[in-house]
């Protein structure tokens, strides 16, 4: 099999064929960092985004050195091209509804301490968000896309020791916004 | 992961309930579709640019000639004054190129 950076030359000298074998490689990577950065509500958009990044990438390849690997050069793309999208559509109403994305929290009996759980829930998501970006981008990788920390480590481009940090770093801030806010985590 | 103290423990299994959502695929003609876009945007864009700039390169080689004819040069130092700096920007990517590629397999 061709390296990525095989492929590079190969896309650098004109040929479509390794392009679209460098999608292929790489677009549910690109596609799940989009969507650890821009949250459940807008994942529409994390699509947008990975279209976009590639069109992105095909548009530079002449400028890629190879002096970093393929892969990183590319998450860098999508992490910074996520992030300004995130800030413009900060504003806008999300995709999906609220009640659908804390519906699988409610399904505990009792209708009060459901109301009670979806309550926490709610103000857990919105302390997620005050959390720097790569926290958040980590969170979400690791607890809804089931990445592992390897996985977050390359799509964040930092050793495994680092994302395991940014997790750790991540719990330990939400855990003390919760208790300021008076929840409790059990 | 390492063990955690209870008090992190207690807020993993919050994280993991409370982002527990289906997780998102792109559709499968993603692909197809990149592939297509990239045409429909490359390939119009680069025939008219291409046209654009052969039309005024063009245009700047007839007026330079013109205005250092009218300045009294023979023909023989226009065509090297002209033809100099377009061999030097033909020659770029092509070093640009050839010292990437030596960089490349020294660095394997």
């Amino acid at each position: 099999m061709e390296s990525d950076s095989q492929l590079v030359t190969r896309v650098q000298g004109g040929d479509q064929q390794a392009f679209a074998e460098l999608v292929r490689r790489h677009r549910d990577r690109v596609f799940r960092l989009a969507a650890s950065i821009l949250g459940r509500e807008f994942v529409p958009d994390a699509e947008d985004v990975a279209q976009e990044v590639f069109l992105k990438v095909h548009h530079a390849i002449q400028s890629f050195r190879g002096e970093s690997e393929f892969s990183s050069w590319i998450y860098r793309i999508t992490f910074n091209h996520a992030v300004n999208l995130k800030a413009r559509v900060r504003f806008r109403s999300p995709h999906t509804d609220e009640t659908v994305l804390y519906d699988t929290a409610t399904r505990e009996p009792g209708p009060d301490r459901q109301a009670e759980m979806a309550q926490r829930d709610q103000v857990l998501a919105e302390c997620i968000q005050t959390l720097p970006e790569l926290y958040q981008s980590a969170l979400r990788l690791y607890y809804w896309l089931d990445a592992g920390v390897g996985e977050v480590a390359e799509l964040l481009d930092v050793p495994e020791n680092t994302a395991k940090s940014y997790l750790h770093r991540s719990r330990q801030l939400l855990h003390g916004m919760l208790k300021q806010k008076g929840y409790s985590c059990d | 992961m390492t063990e955690m103290e209870p008090r992190e423990a207690a807020i993993d299994n919050l994280l993991r309930r409370s982002m527990a959502a289906p997780v998102p695929s792109l559709p499968p003609n993603f692909d197809q579709r990149v592939m297509r876009e990239l045409r429909r945007t490359s390939q119009p864009l680069d025939r008219f640019r291409r046209t654009l700039l052969v039309g005024y390169g063009l245009m700047s080689v007839v007026t330079s000639a013109v205005v250092m004819r009218g300045q009294g040069l023979e023909w023989g130092p226009i065509a090297a004054l002209t033809l100099a700096p377009l061999a030097v920007i033909a020659a770029v990517p092509l070093v640009r190129r050839a010292t990437q590629t030596t960089l490349r397999n020294d660095a394997k």
